[in-house]
This record gives structure tokens, C-alpha cells and sequence, in this order.
């Protein structure tokens, strides 16, 4: 049983299942709509099932692991597998996109093409969380740009071409460089290229071919995972996609960068890594309190957001270098945890935005009462936002605190700055998110034009809201239900420090 | 025995299901919740009793057996960290939650009736349930994290209880300045956290106590590290507590609902920041420095609080400047070291200040039919006046909660507050002598209250005696559409009644001098006759009334705590015995000046300083009497009044002295204002700054290339067009070029 190809399945079936989209008469889109979210529960039982009898938590060790010879005379497999650190993001794009799916009913411009390419990224998606060949990974990597490429440029606001360019040329200038690294890594040393995952991580290199490699790699995926200065894209993208977009853009997209980091940042390149680790844990504290304090000088709402999700990562940034075991896997909490809060917030403002149609802040006001449920599930999504605890923000961030004060790494003033710069960030995010929802909800506002008819969300609405916010009071309360799946790999990625 | 202790985990449960149940109702099933409306109150209240219960039957356990019951077990295991979560149960532990479940229950009862009109009926029962569950969380809790978690939960709840009635403006201000002025200390709590977890290596209380003991006495330690972080913990407890810097918040957090004031922003959850020092006062106690600071914050508070309570209009803030100076009492004598008369002082606080918030808030309720809803007419003192004959119980459960604050012999505060007077004599004079003249300060303020709001007649009559009928009144109701009608109605009766600020402003400066000003008195006086006149002529429903029988009930009963919870710290020790329950409870605790006197407590030295202090508290309500004596009442005053006018160079000049004190505490001292124009300004800029830099910086780069790609791409496409006239010219051009230059430079 062991040997039937899951992952396989659960990588490909989503975009070959989605091509049959086109096959379909053009008989309004009700049909198409529920055919895609059908197929993405499917594969969400089908991973869900897949990990829950196939996979052995304890053992650190890749698991489910497929390889079949692809192209044969440059060695290139395919070759699929998963362990700790990538169960819990698959799982999460699995969640995040069917989501997604739902959320994305009311687009009726283009269905066919929507729904095909939602489920394309679905693919491109999980293909990168679960490659273990390092070309595959860069081609899972690059499918998935074009989906959201076209995501943006077709469906969004005003300004959403401007937004797609900026959006390709950045990441597709970050491939360049992550091209550049995989090929330096796989022709360095031997004759024949070396993509296996497994033989690169024994692989050692000179010192300054490590650091460039690194840079390389750093590079990619800083844009991907917004490190500044290379951030500029994420608020421009999000501000103008459409919210189910926005919802991918923030909940996974984002999410690959941090896995890169640790997946082939750490486990490769070990010393370039603890070359860099102090620099890049300053640059992620400065980027929390420099995103913060940016987020409250915006005037629309969905940008806001944008930068507080920035600033989030800051947290990820600081876990991944603290090069200690309470922090990096305060990192993949918070990679989670960030998926679920961030994706939840970019639906509200979404379906907020749909009823108000404005899109500054200082235009809003008075919404509570017309409509109670957003307010209340945007309330609380805010403080699980700015960590409150009990949600799982706070347990991310907490742990975090704490890998940055128990790593053995850093000098005691180093800790200390470290520490004090980033508890800053605690108090810069509720001054964002409170005057979110002060300048949205609160006060009072005449609604004089009569076509102005608000209603509250439904049931759909509520649906993906709570069906969010399980998971993110579920974490806060029980954290160690990702711990159990991130603890074993953690520890064997930091025993080569 | 033995299985309550085992089973007190449950005590921050309890009340939990209700908040969760009429949350996921409210939100999945929101007519069918709202329609069963009251049948929520019920369990809420009935699951609070069963807390209190509980911990009445702990504390009686402890004060048999004065023990500290402590189970532990953990939580959430990583390798390196290991979160453990357990509870404490210790005489502290039961001191607060029977004060949280008994005030809890006290305000849930009064509340049901004052919130029934409101819409948000069942949201309010939510958040006060959960608030009740946070709150005894906190106090049962047993390490570091778990005290962070609640904290955090207990802000929350504050915050969403002020901004309760969201269509306020000002409200919307209130919540979020609470919350991230509270933030900012526990930004200070999570550091300090942080910081003894890294010198101990442990987060929960004893353990935590005991290594570090250990380490100050063989000298490992960093002692400017260590004084920081016991620094950084400290300002936790500043903020909840609304000690020195950042008090800011709880004036504004007035905009909440009165039970709400009452039970979070005056008894519970701002005793939190007390509650949390207290708990770590060992470790604070090794470090002498930190201990001289926390009483110098809290001499500061005192006086502060005091001071800026003392031109306060609304009646709301007036009170909650009187809570800041109290618990800067509690922070005093924390300081000093004097662990069981801050206890005490903090129950006895808290009874009589949640009498005195449900007092107002039966003055509120009674006001708000005839004024408006605004909390800027309503709650104005300056409009009340005689609620005597119209709100008799009010008025009298009033009056006993401000002797009780002012320190008068048999209420309450007297007891507790006369210990911290003695005891700051021991511990420096200096702080006696500011403690003691503040509390004839508290005694004015308070009394200033009781005789603006019961004494003379109803000014609301009479603000109309410029003649002006003005509708500054907004007709924006509570929640908006729904109540519109019924206000309506009310416009013609209330247009005529309200005036603008200015003029308000005006005639509150004009009362509170008129004293002096002779021949202003008659005149009033002629206006105030013949507005009464008029106001009893035509509208003589027009009168506030007194409240309903379910918000007396809790005003009684509090009453009834009012005037026997002193008695828990008398001590009776006539043979040498100790009979008084607080110390009881609190043997095993800490006292820093009673070491060497412990059974000297005589009767006479007692009696000496009472009879001061209580001289001080008449001395402060006979100045407040003075002062504030309605001006037509009696023609006693108006002699008095002639007295002083003799001699006039004088009066100048304490009229300049009063001027100063009146504009310092009307304008709170000019902190806030400080906080606006240093902090707030410099984040708006910094976040501009930070907006530009962006934008035009980093984000102008890739733009740059963009456009210089446009431009290059169109020059290329230029050139590159086809045309040969052009690639000819091309051609000449860099011909002659290159002939230009071999010539020049051969």
C-alpha cells in the first residue's frame, strides 16, 4: 500500500481535474462553481487521509516518498515526499484554497478561466511543499506564478496590471537568482548534476561559493516571503487582487518563501547560514517595527492589511535565525498561524469591501451596525492578529520571544536588542489594527443613498469566517498539535549546527 | 476537603460556557438568541454564585489551615521549554476571587436592569461572563505566562466593554487609547517575562521566587539586568493599574457602560496591576531600589489622582481619578512593604467604589431621561443637583460610599486607609505628610461630588437663564435608526433644556465661585426661583426618579459590605491574640515595618492616629462644604462669604492659586495633552516618514526600471524602425562623430 503514489495524486489531480473546466457547456457558472470546490475537498480528504494513515509522525525522516525517472540523461526525477517541516503547509494550502474557492462564488467574469487557474495554483501550490528534487522544485515554483500572474492581472481593481507587472518582474527576477543557485548547486563537485535532495544536504562547500550560493538562494525567497527592502510588491498585489486571490496571495504564497528559507537555507548551507543568521534576525526586527509603523500612514484598508502581514513575517524571519529549536518551530507556528489570520483578515476586508464599495479608511465608518456578524468576526480576528492570547498568533509569537532568549548563538546584548526591538512590535500592531476597525466599524454615519442596502454576511460568509477562526482558537489553545508534526525534523535540521 | 482543593482548576471555568454559548448564538442564530433575552442573565449570575461559593469554602479552608495548595500540570512540552499551566491557590488567590464573584455578582444583578432597554443586552452579558472567567484565571493562576495570558484576555475585555456603545465617536477613541496603553505595559510584563525566565529559567511562582533568592544572595547575578526586568514587569502593573505615566486611559475608559466601570474599571480588573505585585513581592522585595520606586509611582499617583479629581464635571472621570489616587494608595503601602494593609485596602476600595459607580449610574439612569443620552449631559454634575428628595436610597448608599473613601470611623475605607497612614509614618515621613494631606484632598473631591450632585435643586432647569434655546443636541441615538422616534419626541422637551459647551462651561465657573461674588447671588438666586417656578409649573413629570428595585438590591448590598468588611481587619487583640481574619489569612505573607513592634498594636496609639487622620478627612469635607454649599441654602454661608471679601488682596491671589489648580486638573494635568503632542505626533510622522520612504525609495526603484526599460525600449524601437533615412542619418551622425574627435585628438 505504501507504495501508491499520494502525493502524485494530490499534486496533479487538482490542475488535470481542472482542465475538464473548459470541456463544460456555458450554462451560467453554478455548475463549474461547485465542480471546483468538489475537487478541492476531494484533495483535501485525499491529503488529509493520506497523512493521517500513511504518515508516521515520530520519525523525522522524509515519508511517502515517490521517484520516477523523468528525463533521463541529466538525471532529472521526479520525485516527491514529505516530513515534518511540509505537512503542516501542505495542509494549509489544501484548507486555504477550497476556501478560497468558496470565497470566489461571486466572481462571475471569466469563471471558466478563475476557477481553472484557482485550481492550477491549488497544484503549484502543494508541488513546491512536497518536491524533493531541486529542479522539480524550481518548476513547481515557477507554475505557479502564472496562475497568479493571471489571478492579478484579470481580476482585481484599478490599478491591477500596474500591480501583475510589478508582481512577475519581481518574483521572476528572484527565479533568475534561485535558477542560478540550483544550477551552482547541482553542477557543483561532480560531473553528473546533483538534484537529490538528500545527496545536496551532505554536500559541503568552500566557504565563499557557500555564501554566494546562499545569496542566491537568499534572494528568491526573500521576495517571496517579503524581507525588506524587497517587499514593495506585496502591498501594490494585495490592494488590488481580488479577495479570494488575496486570500492564496497571503495565506500560502508567502509562506513558500519562509519554507525556502528553512528548507534550503538551513538544511544546505548550514555555516553560510550562521554567517548570515545575525544580520538577517536584525533585518527581521527592523522590518517588524518598520512595517508597523507603515501600515498606519495607509489610507486603504486592504494595503493596511497587506503591511501588517509584513510585519508578521518579520516574526518567521527572527524564528528562522535564532538557530534554536523553541524558535524555529515558533517560525513554523507562525508560518501557520499567519496563513490562517492573514487569509481570514483579506476575506473580510474582501466582502467588506464588496458591500461598500470604498476602499479608503477615512471614507468608512458607522458599519457595525448594518452589518454586526462582519464586525464581530473582523473584531476577532484582529486581536488574534495583534497575538492575543488564546489564539494562535500569540503562542507563535510567544515561542518565538522564547527561541530568541534561549538560542546559545547570540551574544547577551544582541539578545537583548533583538528582544526589545521586536516587543515593540507589540504594541505598534494594535495601533493599526484597532484604528482599522475604529475608522471601519465604530462611530455613526448616515447612509442617505437609497441603493446603499447593506446586508450581513451569509451563510457562506460565515461559513469560511468560522471555519477559519476553528483552526486559529484551536492552535492558540493546543499548540502542540503542530509542534508534534514540526519537533523530530526541527531538531534533525539543527543537529548540524 | 482534599477534593476541592483538587477540583478548585475549575474555578476560572465556571462561567465560561455562558460567554460562549450567547457568542455562538448571537452569531449563527442571532433573532432566536436575542428573543430569549433575559432566560441568558440568569445562568450567568447562577454560575457566578457557584464560583463564589467555592471560593468562600477555599478561603475558609485557608484560614484553618493557611496553606498553599498547588497543583501543576504541563501543558505543552517542546524540548527546550516546557509551558506548564496549573493554578494557585493561596489566601491571595481567595481574597480576589471572592471580591471578583461578589462585586461580579452584585453588578451582573444591577446591571440586568440598567442595560434592559439596550440592544445590546445579551452582547454585554457576554463580554462581562468572559470577563469573569479572565479575571479569575488571572488570579488563580500559578506561573508567569498563564498571569500574561489573562492579562491580556482581561485588557480585551476591557477594551470591548468601553467601546460597548461603538457609535460613540469618543468611545471609539476611549477603546482603542485603553488598549494600547495597555499594551505598552504589557510590552514592559512580557519583557520582564522574558527576562526572569532567562535568569531563572523558570516561570512559575516559587520555584521562580526560590532561585531567585538564591542567586541574589550568592551574588550572581547582574543586579542592573535584574533591576530592569523587575523594572519592566513593574510597568505591567503601571499600566492595568493606571499608575504615574500611563493613567491616560482610564478617565476616557468612562465611555463604557456604568456596571462596567463599577466592576472592571474600578474594582477588578484595574486592582489586577495591585494583585499582580503583590503576588510578586518576594521577588521584588530582594531588590531594594525596585521597591523605593514602586512607592515613589505610587506617591506620585496619589497625588496626581487626587489633584486632577478635583475640577473634574463628569462624574464618571471625577470617580475614576479617585480610583487612580486610591490604588496609588495600594501601590504606596505595596511599596513600602506593608503587603496586608494594601490588601486590605483593596477590598475595602473596591466595595466602596463599586457602590459609589452603581450610585452614579442609578444617577445616570435617572438623569438620562430628562437630559439625553450623551454621557456629556448626563453624566454632567454640573446639571444635577438635588437628587435628594428624588433619588432618597440613591442618595443615601452615595453618601455612606464617599464617608467610607473620605475615611470617616465606622465605613469601610477607614480602616484600611488609617493602616497605610500609619504605616507610611514608620516608613518616611516625607510620604506621610503628602499621604496624609491627600487625604483630606480625597475627602474634598468626594464631598464636592455628593453636594454637586444632592444638594440645592436640579440645575438643569436652569440652564436655559441666558434666554437662548439652542439645539446643540444631537439627535444621534444609541444604536442608531431603531431608537429615532422615541428621541424625537423628546426634542422639543429637551432643545430648550441643553445649551452649548461654552455656555455650560461658563455657568459651572460662575458656580463654583459664586460664593465670593456677592452680588451674583442674588441674581442666581432671583433666576433659580424663577426657574423652578417654571419648571414645577410646566412640566412636573420632569423630575429624575429614583431607580428600580434590582439596582438598589446590589447598591444595598454593597452598602451592607460597605459597612461590615472593615471589620475583617480589625484587629481584636486584646490578649494578645490576633483575631482579625486578614492577618489570618496573611500570616505566611510578607511585612517589612511590623518586624520588630509585631504585638505592640495598643489601643492608644491607634486612637492617636485615627483621630488625625479622620481630623484631616473633616478638615477636607468642611473646605469641600465651603466650597461647594449651594449658594442660596443658607444664610450662614453668605456671612462667611462676607468675612473673606474684607480682606481682598489676599483673595487675588489664592483666586490666582485656584485658577491654576482648576486649569491644571481640567485639563488632566496636561499629560494627555503632553502624550498627544510628544508621542502620537512623532508615531503619525514617523509612520508618514516611513509611507514616503517606501513609496518613493525603495518601491522608486523597480519603478525607475520600468520606466527607464519604457524609455529605453521606445528609443530602440525608434531606431530600430526601418526606416533607412533614419539608419543613414544614424550612420552620418556617428561618422562625423568620429571624424570630429580623430581630428581633435590626433
Amino acid at each position: 500500500m505504501n507504495d501508491f503514489p499520494w502525493l502524485t495524486i494530490v499534486v496533479v489531480f487538482p490542475i488535470a481535474a481542472g482542465s475538464f473546466i473548459f470541456l463544460f457547456p456555458h450554462r451560467g457558472n453554478k455548475v463549474i462553481r461547485w465542480y471546483s470546490i468538489c475537487i478541492c475537498l476531494i484533495d483535501l480528504l485525499l491529503t488529509t487521509y493520506a497523512f493521517c494513515y500513511h504518515f508516521q509522525l515520530d520519525d523525522p525522516l522524509i515519508q511517502l516518498t515517490e521517484n520516477s525517472k523523468w528525463i533521463n540523461f541529466f538525471d532529472f526525477y521526479w520525485r516527491l515526499g514529505i516530513d515534518g517541516l511540509s505537512i503542516g503547509p501542505i495542509l494549509l494550502t489544501g484548507f486555504i484554497t477550497t476556501l478560497a474557492t468558496l470565497a470566489a462564488q461571486p466572481v462571475t467574469r471569466e469563471y471558466q478561466l478563475f476557477y481553472f487557474l484557482m485550481l492550477a495554483m491549488y497544484s503549484g501550490q502543494i508541488g513546491p511543499f512536497s518536491s524533493r528534487d531541486i529542479l522539480l522544485f524550481f518548476i513547481m515554483w515557477e507554475l505557479e506564478l502564472i496562475p497568479v500572474y493571471l489571478l492579478l492581472s484579470m481580476w482585481g481593481g484599478k490599478k491591477r496590471l500596474y500591480s501583475a507587472t510589478k508582481f512577475i518582474l519581481y518574483t521572476g527576477g528572484a527565479s533568475i537568482f534561485l535558477l542560478m543557485g540550483i544550477l551552482g548547486i547541482g553542477l557543483y563537485g561532480s560531473n553528473e548534476p546533483t538534484l537529490n535532495f538528500e545527496t545536496l544536504i551532505n554536500q559541503s562547500y568552500p566557504v565563499a561559493l557557500e555564501i554566494i550560493l546562499y545569496t542566491a538562494f537568499l534572494i528568491a525567497f526573500a521576495v517571496k516571503s517579503p524581507i525588506i527592502p524587497l517587499h514593495t510588491w506585496l502591498p501594490d498585489t494585495h490592494g488590488e487582487a481580488h479577495y479570494s486571490t488575496c486570500m492564496l496571495l497571503a495565506g500560502i504564497l508567502l509562506k513558500m518563501g519562509a519554507y525556502g528559507l528553512v528548507r534550503i537555507n538551513m538544511e544546505f548551507f548550514s555555516h553560510a547560514h550562521s554567517i548570515f543568521c545575525p544580520w538577517l534576525m536584525i533585518l527581521g526586527s527592523i522590518q517588524i517595527i518598520y512595517a508597523a509603523s507603515t501600515s498606519f500612514g495607509q489610507r486603504n484598508l486592504k494595503k493596511r492589511i497587506a503591511y501588517s502581514s509584513v510585519s508578521h513575517m518579520g516574526f518567521i524571519i527572527i524564528g528562522i535565525n535564532s538557530i534554536s529549536d523553541t524558535g524555529l518551530n515558533g517560525a513554523i507556528l507562525q508560518i501557520i498561524s499567519h496563513g490562517f489570520i492573514g487569509a481570514a483578515l483579506f476575506f473580510l476586508a474582501g466582502t467588506s469591501y464588496d458591500r461598500l464599495r470604498l476602499l479608503y479608511l477615512d471614507e468608512m465608518g458607522g458599519m457595525a451596525i448594518p452589518m454586526p456578524k462582519i464586525f464581530t468576526i473582523f473584531t476577532i480576528l484582529s486581536m488574534a492578529s495583534l497575538a492575543l492570547p488564546g489564539m494562535s498568533g500569540f503562542v507563535a509569537e510567544l515561542i518565538v520571544f522564547f527561541g530568541i532568549i534561549t538560542s546559545q548563538k547570540y551574544l547577551f546584548m544582541m539578545k537583548i536588542l533583538i528582544t526589545f526591538v521586536t516587543a515593540i512590535g507589540i504594541i505598534l500592531t494594535p495601533i493599526y489594527l484597532l484604528s482599522i476597525l475604529r475608522q471601519m466599524f465604530y462611530g455613526y454615519k448616515f447612509f442617505n443613498t437609497p441603493n446603499s442596502s447593506f446586508f450581513d454576511s451569509g451563510p457562506r460568509e460565515l461559513f469560511i469566517s468560522i471555519s477559519i477562526l476553528i483552526p486559529i482558537i484551536g492552535i492558540g489553545i493546543y499548540p502542540d498539535f503542530i509542534f508534534s508534526f514540526s519537533v523530530d525534523k526541527v531538531e534533525a535540521i539543527l543537529s548540524n549546527f | 476537603m482534599e477534593y476541592t482543593h483538587q477540583s478548585s482548576w475549575i474555578i476560572p471555568f465556571i462561567p465560561l460556557p455562558v460567554p460562549i454559548l450567547i457568542g455562538v448564538g448571537l452569531l449563527l442564530f442571532p433573532t432566536a438568541t436575542k428573543n430569549l433575552r433575559r432566560m441568558w442573565a440568569f445562568p450567568s449570575i447562577f454560575l457566578l454564585t457557584i464560583v463564589m461559593i467555592f471560593s468562600i469554602d477555599l478561603s475558609i479552608q485557608q484560614i484553618e489551615n493557611s496553606s498553599i495548595y498547588q497543583y501543576v500540570w504541563s501543558w505543552t512540552i517542546n524540548n527546550d521549554l516546557s509551558l506548564e499551566f496549573g493554578y494557585l491557590i493561596d489566601s491571595l488567590t481567595s481574597i480576589m476571587s471572592i471580591l471578583i464573584t461578589t462585586v461580579g455578582i452584585l453588578v451582573l444583578i444591577y446591571s440586568d436592569s440598567y442595560m434592559s432597554h439596550d440592544q445590546g443586552y445579551l452582547r454585554f452579558f457576554t463580554y462581562m461572563s468572559f470577563f469573569n472567567t479572565s479575571m479569575l484565571g488571572l488570579v488563580t493562576s500559578s506561573n508567569l505566562i498563564q498571569v500574561y495570558i489573562f492579562w491580556e484576555l482581561v485588557g480585551m475585555c476591557s477594551y470591548l466593554l468601553i467601546g460597548f456603545w461603538f457609535t460613540r465617536p469618543i468611545a471609539a477613541n476611549a477603546c482603542q487609547k485603553a488598549f494600547v496603553t495597555n499594551r505598552v505595559g504589557d510590552f514592559g510584563l512580557l519583557l520582564g517575562i522574558l527576562g526572569f525566565y532567562w535568569i531563572t529559567g523558570s516561570l512559575e511562582f516559587r520555584d521562580l521566587f526560590q532561585i531567585f533568592k538564591n542567586l541574589i544572595y550568592k551574588n550572581e547575578v547582574n543586579i542592573l539586568f535584574v533591576t530592569l526586568c523587575a523594572l519592566l514587569l513593574f510597568c505591567g502593573s503601571v499600566a492595568k493599574s493606571a499608575q504615574f505615566p500611563l493613567h491616560v486611559w482610564l478617565p476616557d475608559a468612562m465611555e463604557g457602560p456604568t456596571p462596567i466601570s463599577a466592576l472592571i474599571h474600578a474594582a477588578t480588573m484595574v486592582a489586577a496591576g495591585i494583585f499582580l505585585v503583590a503576588r510578586l513581592l518576594p521577588l521584588f522585595i530582594v531588590i531594594p531600589s525596585i521597591m523605593s520606586g514602586i512607592a515613589l509611582i505610587g506617591i506620585i499617583t496619589v497625588v496626581l489622582g487626587a489633584t486632577l479629581a478635583i475640577a473634574q464635571k463628569d462624574i464618571k472621570k471625577n470617580l475614576a481619578y479617585s480610583t487612580m489616587s486610591q490604588l496609588g494608595y495600594m501601590m504606596l503601602a505595596l511599596g513600602m512593604g506593608s503587603y496586608r494593609a494594601a490588601l486590605f485596602h483593596l477590598i475595602t476600595h473596591a466595595y466602596s467604589k463599586a457602590l459609589l459607580f452603581l450610585g452614579s449610574g442609578s444617577i445616570i439612569h435617572s438623569m438620562e431621561a430628562i437630559v439625553g443620552y450623551s454621557p456629556d449631559k448626563s453624566q454632567n454634575m454640573v446639571l444635577m443637583g438635588g437628587l435628594t428628595k428624588h433619588a432618597p436610597i440613591t442618595k443615601m448608599s452615595f453618601l455612606i460610599g464617599t464617608l467610607s473613601l473620605c475615611g470617616i470611623p465606622p465605613f469601610a475605607c477607614f480602616w484600611s486607609k488609617d493602616e497605610i497612614l500609619n504605616d507610611s509614618w514608620l516608613y518616611s515621613p516625607i510620604f506621610a505628610i503628602i499621604a496624609c494631606s491627600t487625604a483630606g484632598l480625597t475627602a474634598f473631591y468626594m464631598f464636592r461630588i455628593y453636594l454637586l450632585v444632592f444638594e440645592g435643586y436640579l440645575n438643569v432647569h436652569f440652564q436655559n437663564f441666558n434666554g437662548k434655546k439652542n439645539s446643540s443636541f444631537y439627535s444621534i441615538s444609541l444604536w442608531g435608526k431603531e431608537e429615532k422616534k422615541k428621541l424625537k419626541k423628546k426634542i422639543h422637551l429637551l432643545g430648550f433644556l441643553t445649551m452649548n459647551n461654552n455656555e455650560r462651561t461658563s455657568f459651572f465657573r460662575e458656580r463654583t465661585y459664586s460664593h465670593r461674588i456677592n452680588r451674583n447671588v442674588k441674581s442666581i438666586r432671583r433666576l433659580f426661583l424663577d426657574s423652578t417656578h417654571f419648571g414645577t409649573k410646566n412640566l412636573p413629570f420632569f423630575y429624575p426618579h429614583e431607580s428600580d428595585n434590582t439596582m438598589l438590591f446590589s447598591m444595598l448590598v454593597l452598602v451592607l459590605f460597605t459597612f461590615f468588611v472593615g471589620s475583617i481587619g480589625i484587629s481584636f487583640s486584646q490578649e494578645g491574640i490576633d483575631l482579625d481574619i486578614l492577618s489570618k489569612l496573611l500570616i505566611p505573607s510578607i511585612d517589612l515595618l511590623h518586624q520588630n513592634s509585631k504585638n505592640s498594636v495598643d489601643w492608644y496609639e491607634f486612637f492617636i492616629n485615627a483621630t488625625f487622620s479622620v481630623s484631616i478627612a473633616f478638615f477636607g469635607l468642611f473646605i469641600a462644604s465651603f466650597f461647594y454649599k449651594p449658594v442660596f441654602s443658607s444664610l450662614q454661608n453668605l456671612n462667611l462669604f462676607n468675612l473673606f471679601q474684607k480682606n481682598v488682596p489676599k483673595k487675588i491671589i489664592s483666586d490666582k492659586i485656584i485658577n491654576i489648580l482648576y486649569d491644571w486638573s481640567y485639563n488632566r494635568g496636561y499629560i494627555d495633552a503632553f502624550f498627544e503632542v510628544s508621542l502620537i505626533a512623532s508615531v503619525r510622522k514617523l509612520a508618514k516618514f516611513n509611507y514616503f520612504f517606501d513609496r518613493q525609495l525603495i518601491d522608486g526603484i523597480p519603478n525607475g526600471v520600468g520606466i527607464s526599460n519604457f524609455f529605453i525600449g521606445e528609443a530602440i524601437k525608434y531606431v530600430g524602425g526601418g526606416r533607412i533615412s533614419s539608419y543613414i542619418f544614424f550612420f552620418v551622425l556617428i561618422f562625423l562623430l568620429i571624424c570630429y574627435y580623430i581630428y581633435l585628438f590626433p
